[in-house]
């Protein structure tokens, strides 16, 4: 009895077939399956309560309040706060991104001290804070010896840095970075008035928005936002108009009723312009200086506005009457890209609000009185040096500080010049970098001191430039404890002013903040829950600035230079924190490719400038270059060459470092006239095909 | 064309996108990545290599300056009634059989031939390449809402399906009804965020959810009609050229009317 043929073929088919009528081969297929996608370096989701933890997340300029949702104590993502008026439910793209931020490989992770050129020790709290009070107390007294830039607008930490240096005898050592709250204070200085200016956006029925990139960058974007929304119904008919004119059809004007694409040298020019059509168009005021504004509008004729910004005088012609029809209408200043622009270019956008009667009233323009301090000796916020200035200062010998305190700042990227601004940081002797990341300036420093995130700390806001009325924020840590070794900048500069042997009265940032909202008159308790603290805006006898616009500059023109628009993204990053690794998505393929950051230009420019899409360049200006690659964009002015912001970082992370160049490094520095005021956001610059 | 018949659910979840609303800001992708897991990725400039299950499209109306207008379209996954990716999955890995209408993909059962990439005209689909790597300690950050898939699968938008269980679950513990929840209890990670409110999200049968209106509109209108696959995402836009674009118009020349497919 043996196998034969037929007898091993019915065995084999029997066999086939019987498995077919088991579980096993498809439970091990099942199992296969699912344990070949189940390795141990694929991470598992985490397990816990899911909860929801109001708190203010100042990632962006602005400050967002949300809702921090935590799963078993440790945050994972941020949602809008619905309660919040400055939200309304609504979050900006880099606060969505927010949890990650807490694990960046960028942190700062423990003090640090500069062992050698571009070396760091991690080093105990302890001795970093007695090495920061050492180089205080050798100082101490000395004026010019100590100095402080500030990158944070809207803290009362600016109060606790600003009083300590008085205490140590440096008051006039306090900076802060470039923003657009100083020149537009300045501004309204020029008009007779004092205040912050701000702007009802939800109240207007037309908002002109004069290279204010309103709906992405400027101001109060998620407020911005929620306020267009409202006026624009899906699927029903808007009831307000929302006018872009600026430099590059941004997020903001593409959803803009009317883009009128306006060089960014010619937002003066443009101003002036429609203050002079409005005029011929039957618009009077009762402001003392009319006559004479009346008379300087005139010379800007519709040919000079179609000279200044390329467009036909039909635009304006076709904007007055959009104007004139509005019940309610604003106009908003402001650079393109948050900074730059003179307090002349504030005060001609601001002047057609005072033009129209638009000043005081809802959706109108307002003023914001000088909120109440929580430390006296604290300089007011609109009598900050900038840090340009400062800077530049240090470059030439003029002023020589021995220690320089930044707080959430990076001059040494963010600063117009960059490369110079950098290496006159290294004419400072001792650096001090309260930095949450290991940016530009915290390489060059001498002692880097831990900042925790925002959802680690307690941190408020104060007027959040743009806002109609007067506003106040505050948030409480969303997270039991932080995830690196960080101590709050403030409770560390309390503490060194302490052993120095100043009181300034408190001995925490919360004890400040706690102080900071009883002299607005809100409760801290409510704040901390997600509520805002809101006064209100007033009006003011606003001349139309007409003796300051008289010394405006005229553009010159320049036929080998084009006009730089740096171009702000929100999700790209901010001046103090580079692009987030959970927004790197965003960014297209058109703005950066591997290294390649582009330069968007339209048709006619390109050809003028002999290049075509593709092609790689250098752009010259200021005492930099940058290199780029060409993409043909019709939505840049004309003569005009844009680039995004935030990239070129030589720090930071995998992620950003090496990527694209540092616009920043080639915008041009001059002094405004009349005002003395810094000004960039009329840098020109060469291109040249390399 | 699936050549398949549209499937019917009591529940249709879908979305109406206002593109005249839409900045382009990016929150929504963002708000997707943190949401579903998505590792952040040094190049992601590569555009063939990312996951973006939430994408923010360019539209450009192809006019010099001055008439240059642009507008941004956000393509979550369309969650077809008549999805092509469905009937070319050899595994059923993927598949359209819940209440919701809701397109499924089941990672473990994928095996990573990509033909449902290759037949969805949306492009919403997407290969892993490589393993989800986070940098140290990111992963304390993952949401606990989606597990991390591993190279050699495909992924899509899913509605942040599991936020649709959650709503179901809570809908039972309060007394509601699962089957009918009220609108704006179940939504997406990226309409919860759009700082615009420029994505409406709801049931499109329930006359009681905003979308249902709204995806009737005389200006709706979703990419690509003429396939016929009937997608669940409804876009909105005043601007004719937006409409166009949108509807494939060259193809079909005439925006907005009813396709019927072959």
């Amino acid at each position: 009895m043996g196998l034969d043929r037929r007898g091993f073929v019915k065995f084999v088919v029997g066999g086939v077939a019987g498995t077919l009528f088991t579980p096993v081969i498809w439970k091990g297929l099942d199992d296969a399956a699912i344990w070949s996608q189940n390795w141990g370096w694929i991470p598992r989701v985490p397990k816990g309560e899911v909860k929801a933890t109001p708190a203010l997340s100042k990632l962006c300029p602005s400050g967002c309040a949300v809702k921090v949702k935590t799963v078993g104590g440790l945050p994972f993502a941020a949602i809008g706060n619905a309660d919040n008026p400055m939200s309304k439910g609504g979050v900006c793209p880099i606060c969505a991104g927010g949890a990650q931020l807490l694990y960046s490989p960028a942190r700062v992770k423990s003090p640090m001290k500069k062992v050698g050129e571009g070396k760091f020790e991690a080093i105990k709290w302890e001795d970093a804070e007695a090495m920061l009070v050492e180089k205080l107390t050798s100082f101490k007294g000395q004026d010019g010896k100590i100095a402080a830039i500030s990158g944070d607008e809207t803290g009362t930490a600016n109060e606790v840095v600003s009083a300590l240096l008085s205490g140590l005898g440096n008051a006039s050592g306090f900076c802060v970075m470039p923003g657009e709250m100083y020149t537009a204070t300045k501004g309204v200085k020029l008009m007779g008035g004092n205040g912050q200016p701000g702007f009802d956006i939800a109240g207007a029925d037309l908002v002109l928005m004069i290279g204010a990139d309103a709906l992405d960058s400027w101001g109060p974007s998620v407020a911005n936002q929620k306020a267009f929304a409202a006026s624009h119904p899906t699927g029903a008919a808007a009831t307000a108009q929302f006018i872009y004119a600026g430099p590059v059809l941004n997020n903001t004007s593409s959803v803009c009723d009317k883009f009128l694409a306006v060089p960014p040298t010619a937002t003066a020019a443009f101003s002036l312009a429609l203050a002079n059509a409005l005029i011929n168009a039957g618009a009077v005021c009762s402001a003392s200086d009319f006559g004479d504004y009346k008379a300087l509008a005139a010379k800007y004729t519709p040919e000079a506005f179609e000279k200044a910004t390329g467009l036909k005088a039909e635009a304006l012609k076709d904007l007055v009457a959009r104007i004139k029809a509005a019940k309610a209408p604003l106009v908003i200043a402001g650079a393109s890209f948050g900074q730059g622009a003179g307090a002349l270019d504030f005060v001609a956008g601001a002047s057609l609000n005072v033009l129209l009667g638009r000043v005081g009233q809802s959706g109108g323009m307002t003023l914001l009185p000088a909120a109440p301090k929580a430390l006296a000796a604290a300089t007011d916020r609109a009598e900050a040096k900038d840090a340009g200035s400062f800077l530049a200062q240090v470059a030439t010998g003029k002023a020589s500080p021995a220690v320089l305190l930044v707080y959430e700042a990076n001059p040494a990227f963010a600063l117009p010049q960059a490369d110079a601004m950098a290496k006159a940081l290294g004419n400072i002797a001792f650096k001090v970098s309260f930095s949450t990341y290991m940016d530009e300036t915290a390489t060059l420093a001498d002692l880097i001191l831990p900042a925790p995130h925002p959802y680690e700390r307690f941190d408020d806001a104060m007027n959040p430039y743009g806002v109609a009325k007067p506003t106040y924020l505050a948030g409480k840590p969303a997270m039991a404890k932080p995830v690196m070794d960080v101590k709050d900048p403030v409770d560390v500069l309390l503490a060194a002013g302490s052993k120095l042997g100043l009181s300034l009265g408190f001995e925490t940032y919360a004890d400040v903040i706690k102080a900071k909202a009883q002299a607005v008159g809100a409760d801290f308790d409510t704040l901390a829950s997600g509520g805002a603290w809101t006064g209100e805006g007033k009006g003011g006898g606003l001349s139309l600035g007409a003796a300051a616009l008289a010394k405006a500059p005229v553009a010159k023109a320049d036929d080998k230079a084009v006009a730089l628009a740096p171009v702000t993204k929100l999700a790209c990053g901010t001046a103090d924190l580079a692009t987030p690794p959970a927004n790197l998505l965003t960014i297209r393929d058109t703005e950066l490719k591997g290294k390649d950051l582009f330069v968007q230009m339209n048709a006619a420019t390109a050809k003028k400038l002999g290049v075509t899409d593709g092609n790689k360049v250098k752009l010259t200006g200021g005492s930099g270059e940058v290199r780029a690659r060409v993409h043909v964009n019709e939505g840049v002015a004309a003569d005009t060459v844009a680039m995004l912001l935030g990239f070129g970082h030589s720090a930071w992370d995998q992620y950003t470092k090496g990527k694209g160049d540092n616009v920043y490094k080639i915008l041009t520095v001059s002094d405004e006239a009349g005002t003395g005021l810094k000004v960039w956001a009329g840098s020109t610059v060469t291109v040249a095909k390399i | 064309m699936s050549g398949h018949a549209v499937k019917e659910f009591k529940v249709t979840w879908g979305m109406v996108i206002d593109l005249d609303k839409c900045t382009g800001c990016g929150a929504c992708m963002t708000a997707c990545q943190v949401e579903n897991n998505i590792a952040p990725m040094a190049d992601a400039s590569n555009k063939m290599r990312t996951l973006s299950w939430m994408l923010v499209f360019e539209l450009s109306n192809k006019k010099a300056a001055p008439d240059a207008e642009i507008a941004y379209l956000p393509r979550p996954c369309m969650q077809c009634g008549n999805p092509a990716c469905v009937p070319v999955c050899p595994v059923v890995a993927t598949d359209k059989n819940e209440e919701g209408g809701i397109v499924s993909q089941i990672y473990p059962r994928c095996i990573g031939c990509r033909y449902c990439m290759a037949a969805c005209p949306y492009h919403a689909r997407y290969f892993n390449w490589e393993d989800p790597i986070f940098p140290k300690g990111m992963e304390k950050a993952l949401s606990p809402n989606t597990s991390a898939r591993p190279r050699g699968v495909v992924e899509k938008c899913n509605f942040c399906h599991t936020r649709f269980m959650k709503a179901k679950d809570k809908a039972r513990q309060e007394g509601g009804n699962p089957e009918a929840l009220a609108d704006g209890a179940y939504m997406p990670a990226c309409a919860e965020v759009c700082p615009t409110g420029a994505i409406t999200f709801g049931d499109l049968k329930n006359p009681e959810h905003k979308v249902h209106e709204l995806a009737k509109g005389e200006n709706a209108f979703r990419l690509l009609e003429k396939l016929g696959l009937h997608p669940q995402v409804y876009y909105v836009s005043k601007r004719e050229w937006v409409r166009k674009l949108g509807d494939n118009y060259a193809a079909t020349g005439h925006a907005g009317a009813e396709k019927k497919h072959s």
